[in-house]
């Protein structure tokens, strides 16, 4: 034994109870924060048991004093170099109101994503539609629900309100929480489903292109064409862009994901990804409402144009807000302090 | 005894971090069962509040109970993903199953975590969940070095194992009165050559664990042990030995190896 081992832990035993009994203190605080003096004693304690942990570790045949040490030094590394985020409260409403502006902002750094969905959800669009105009035996396949594949009946039990058999606010209600779940469910797994390098979001934008493109293709063929637009782009045109939405959180994610680890700037990643997400998911809020209070109403309760209007009226503002909000800051402060992803 | 399975400090998965001061520590990962064990306390708890929660908004929603359905759908599905990504986010890296378990998320570089990260590793759920019972994630941790699912490796995070440690107490044989490998200076430095860490924690880890040992098993293990012993520092003094009991012997053994004894510098 190089070490006196006894003699040592009688010696080191007290500044690692007072490292421990500080490091209990700080990491029982929601931000970790230090004050000065603190800060002080903290490296203090944290320099004295990682020459503490060296010794034990080249000197000395002490497995379990070795563990604990690194334990200890684990925990003083942790706290000392960790950069707190700054103080955040849940009543400062005003942070919470900016994703209504960080959310654009993101959008429009990332726009090269979302014209990468835009791209594959066409395609699928394209190949789903041609195949239902042209090829009579695919629509059995492409569109496995009767109701989409015969779509006289259904637009006849639409209008007659069939369907609705008890035409309440309350069951709208509860069939709006359900609409919301599901879809933010599936965005979310398309943005998440970047981690397959993108291949599994193009696969799930592009099936979702080809079902779309097909029942349009289906319903205008039987002449519904008016109906489904008006069925469809009250809460289409906030549904359909965020899926769009997730493709590019998903495209971006993979995008980050194929860059060295070294240049990954993780922390900024993982913001905008979030913010995209967020962004989405009231979309989606908005789109669910629409969906089960406004879009199931059909004439003669309301008229078609009528619905058109409003939907077109939707798809308007939501390219303001997404094109236009927070653009001056993103042209002087915003862009210079995060790049986009486009080295 | 050469294949004999080496203690605790080298079998399981470690994160090993150097400080820019150059101090390196290990930092052992949880495994996927641990792991498990947390999640599926999370979710009892999480279904409990949930079910609560429910019980108080159909009562308060009674005029109402479409819009009661509503908020109760919505608040299940955001409490999913919300309570482990605010606890984790917000109480160092731990939600009641994780604190419970001993584990504990953090940043990969050993830092404690963000809640931005938090709440990434957590919306990766969709995915790791897939496509079901966890499949993607469980294979993504038994693949991966660091035992990350993608969930994990998307926000460059980690779970590690945190039993608590207390620093270790004085062992007797660090305090013998008398030990008859000392009268033997060459014998008690060829053990003290031959001894690798890991036989030393070995033969540390048998002697205090013996109460825990069933007599016949302990006779077994300390016999190997001692003629392993025997076997590495030949030639071994008979009238050493004769004497001796194997548990005597590891016990005289132990004390070369981690004692503050002097060798006797004994003329014979």
């Amino acid at each position: 034994m190089i070490l006196d081992l006894e003699r040592f832990q009688a010696q080191a035993r007290p500044r690692w109870n007072s490292l421990e009994s500080l490091l209990a203190v700080i990491e029982g605080r929601p931000d970790h924060g230090l004050n000065p003096a603190e800060a002080e004693q903290l490296q203090e304690l944290y320099t004295q048991a990682a020459a503490d942990l060296s010794r034990v570790t080249h000197g000395a045949l002490a497995p379990e004093l070795r563990q604990y040490l690194e334990r200890l030094v684990a925990r003083a590394y942790a706290e000392l170099y960790y950069d707190p985020p700054k103080r955040f409260q849940f009543w400062q409403w005003r942070r919470w109101l900016k994703i209504f502006t960080a959310f654009p902002e993101a959008f429009r750094r990332q726009s090269r994503y979302f014209a990468l969905a835009v791209l594959i959800t066409v395609l699928g669009c394209t190949m789903g539609g041609l195949a239902v105009r042209y090829d009579p035996a695919s629509v059995d396949l492409l569109l496995p629900a009767d109701y989409l594949r015969d779509p006289g009946k259904r637009v006849h039990a639409e209008e007659k309100g069939e369907n609705r058999h008890v035409p309440s606010k309350q069951i709208e209600a509860a069939f709006s929480a359900q609409l919301i779940r599901h879809n933010i469910e599936v965005s979310l797994l398309a943005a998440a489903l970047g981690v397959t390098f993108g291949i599994g979001t193009a696969l799930l934008l592009f099936e979702n292109g080809v079902l779309l493109g097909a029942v349009a293709v289906r319903y205008t063929q039987q002449g519904f064409g008016l109906f489904v637009a008006a069925w469809l782009l009250p809460h289409g045109v906030f549904e359909i862009p965020s899926m769009l939405i997730a493709g590019q959180a998903g495209f971006y994610l993979a995008r980050v994901l194929l860059r060295r680890r070294e240049d990954r700037d993780v922390r900024q990643t993982m913001h905008e990804w979030l913010v995209l997400i967020a962004g989405l998911a009231l979309m989606l809020t908005w789109a669910g409402i629409m969906e089960a209070f406004f879009s199931q109403h059909h004439e003669p309760e309301l008229p078609y144009g009528f619905k058109v209007a409003v939907g077109g009226a939707e798809l308007v503002l939501l390219a303001v807000y997404l094109l236009v909000i927070g653009r001056r800051k993103t042209n002087d402060l915003a862009q210079t302090r995060v790049r986009a992803e486009d080295k | 005894m050469t294949n004999a399975r080496p203690i605790r400090l080298s079998t399981s998965a470690e994160l090993t971090i150097a400080t820019p001061e150059g101090v390196v520590f290990r930092l052992p990962l949880a495994g996927p069962a641990s792991r498990l064990y947390a999640m599926l306390l999370d979710i009892v708890i999480v279904l409990a509040t949930v079910n609560g929660l429910g019980l108080l908004v159909y009562w308060i929603f009674s005029k109402a109970p479409g819009f009661g359905v509503m908020v109760i759908t919505l608040a299940e599905f955001a409490i999913g993903f919300a309570y482990s990504a605010l606890l984790e986010g917000f109480w160092n890296g731990q939600t009641i199953g994780k604190r419970l378990f001993h584990l504990r998320v953090i940043d990969q570089t050993g830092l404690p975590l963000r809640i931005e990260q938090a709440w990434v590793r957590n919306l990766m759920r969709v995915f790791d969940a897939l496509p079901f019972a966890y499949l993607v994630g469980g294979i993504s941790v038994l693949s991966n070095p660091l035992m990350q699912r993608f969930g994990d490796r998307v926000a460059g995070t980690l779970v590690v194992r945190q039993t608590p440690l207390l620093p270790p107490r004085e062992e007797p044989w660090t305090y013998q009165k008398y030990n008859s490998f000392m009268n033997y200076p060459s014998v008690a430095m060829k053990l003290r050559r031959a001894a690798t860490p890991e036989l030393a924690s070995l033969i540390q880890d048998a002697l205090r664990r013996r109460n825990e040992l069933a007599p016949y098993a302990r006779r077994e293990i300390y016999r190997e042990l001692a003629g392993y012993l025997q076997s590495e520092v030949s030639p071994f003094p008979d009238e050493l030995v004769e004497m001796l009991s194997d548990e005597q012997y590891l016990i005289n053994a132990a004390g070369v190896l981690f004692g503050e004894q002097r060798l006797t510098r004994v003329r014979r």
